[in-house]
């Protein structure tokens, strides 16, 4: 559980750039931190990671202030992806990549390769493991780090941009893996994201910003219901969300849309 | 009114010559006018950070001297002499667009303009560098480094960040090429830039800076 009492944030000599943020993200949540560039998204979730701590206020990770520890303590209860992959490769093969966190923490050579087969399998990277990262198509890349990160069994992950720069196929891949590691894993999931397709078909609650202050704090049905202007926030409505409420219907995908608009034709008629 | 970049370029040069060739008391002197002339044109933290990083590497270097058999005074003079010429430099870089370097380089000196370039773009990837490095660092710690144990392993770990850094200077690098390439780089030269002309500000200094020069020649006829 993560939980942000009151925090306030600035960088070092500049103006304050998170103001009196309060929320908790509980065990097993799939939460999406929106909100547009520069509204403080990133900032509010390396608070999380212990990468800046706040000015003021607390960030507290299962019920203990995080306010002296360092992301390397924190890794094996919180796992952050950075956007850009080719920033953290530093090994030859897949499997070395992914076994680094662990040989950080010491572990035996049985428990890191029982950890590192278990993060490969679960962001289906399993028969890459004697690939060279370096030569992975991007998507790969982005599933590669969240591995090296899943490898330290956190019970949170928090992601940034993880869809970006890739096709959809590979958005769909890499959030399939991410919805199946929070339903079957438990794993608490936040993804900071401009994607608004991606927030509204897969995360259940939304935590949006806006020049950092924390504005909504809901479910992602009501974020998308047509009744909030989201705009407003530098947000975009899905298309579907914006049909959805003319209608008055509620569908995640186009198939489930068409249905109900046939329902309710048929109802109609 | 302002000097242009050939005039600062000259004036940097001539420091570089003047700490061997002036007393050291002239040399404390520069000094301070570089201080002072620093702190006047640019005073925010990346400065302040600047000349306390030089400072110690300053301070390093005379240490170092008196570690292998320099007396006191020449460890001293050596790091005044090192601290005055970095300081002049740094003046150049905070007064001067790096374009304008690059222009004066190849308009005045006749540098081939590749290495012009290579200049500007050196100093551009800097800034790039370090947040890429502070990038690595964060992504690396996430990972379960840390900086911690003695001086060998700190060292050792510190690799985690250095090879990601080195393998992405190596693509960044290669992109830069091709781009540059794709743009025709070497058809076209900065010729299409206005080009620098003196003013009256830039010969009066180019004089002082003669008049200087010739100190140790006109201190003994008088």
């Amino acid at each position: 559980m993560i939980e942000a009492q009151a925090v306030n944030f600035a960088y070092r000599r500049g103006e304050p750039v998170i103001f009196d943020i309060s929320c908790t993200i509980q065990d097993g949540e799939f939460v999406a931190l929106l909100g547009h560039n520069g509204s403080g998204k990133t900032t509010l979730s390396r608070l999380f990671m212990a990468l800046d701590h706040p000015r003021s206020g607390q960030v507290l990770v299962d019920g203990n202030d995080i306010a002296k520890l360092e992301p390397a303590d924190l890794s094996v209860k919180v796992g952050y992806v950075f956007q850009n992959p080719d920033l953290q490769i530093l090994e030859d093969t897949v499997f070395d990549e992914v076994a680094y966190g662990l040989k950080c923490k010491k572990m035996t050579e049985g428990i890191i390769k029982k950890q590192v087969a278990d993060a490969l399998t679960a962001m289906g990277l399993e028969d890459l493991v004697d690939a060279y990262p370096r030569a992975l198509s991007f998507g790969q890349k982005r599933r590669l780090g969240v591995a090296a990160a899943l490898a330290l069994q956190p019970r949170t992950l928090i992601l940034d941009e993880i869809t970006n720069g890739q096709d959809e196929q590979e958005k769909e891949d890499m959030m399939a893996y991410l919805r199946k590691l929070n339903e079957e894993k438990k794993i608490t999931i936040i993804l900071i994201t401009h994607d608004m397709n991606i927030a509204r078909k897969f995360t259940k609650r939304v935590l949006v910003l806006n020049d950092g202050n924390l504005v909504f704090d809901g479910a992602t049905h009501d974020l998308f219901d047509g009744k909030n202007n989201i705009e407003q926030w530098g947000l975009k409505q899905p298309v579907l969300s914006k049909l959805g409420a003319q209608l008055g219907l509620e569908a995640l995908t186009p198939e489930e849309f068409c249905q109900k608009v046939e329902l309710k034709a048929g109802d109609s008629k | 009114m302002r000097i242009t970049a050939f005039t600062q370029l000259i004036l940097v040069l001539a420091v570089t010559a003047w700490v061997f060739l002036l007393p050291v008391p002239m040399v404390a002197t520069i000094l301070a006018l570089e201080l002072v002339l620093l702190l006047y044109i640019k005073h925010d933290r990346m400065t302040m950070a600047a000349i306390g990083a030089l400072t110690v590497f300053t301070g390093m270097m005379i240490v170092l001297q008196l570690l292998f058999g320099s007396s006191l005074y020449v460890s001293l003079t050596g790091g005044l002499r090192m601290f005055v010429m970095t300081t002049a430099f740094l003046c150049l870089l905070a007064a001067t667009k790096i374009q304008d370097i690059a222009q004066a380089l190849v308009e005045k000196f006749h540098l081939p303009c590749e290495y012009a370039f290579m200049l500007t773009t050196a100093l551009r990837f800097v800034p790039d560098f370090l947040t890429d490095s502070q990038t690595t660092l964060d992504a690396q710690s996430c990972r379960g480094y840390s900086n911690r144990g003695n001086v060998l392993k700190r060292l050792y770990s510190y690799l985690a960040v250095v090879k990601p850094l080195v393998m992405r200077a190596v693509a960044k690098s290669d992109t830069l090429a091709l781009s540059m390439e794709l743009k025709g780089f070497g058809a076209n030269t900065y010729k299409n830039m206005a080009p620098q002309s003196l003013g009256l500000l830039d010969y009066v200094v180019l004089m002082l800076i003669v008049l200087m020069s010739c100190y140790p020649w006109w201190h003994k006829m008088f």
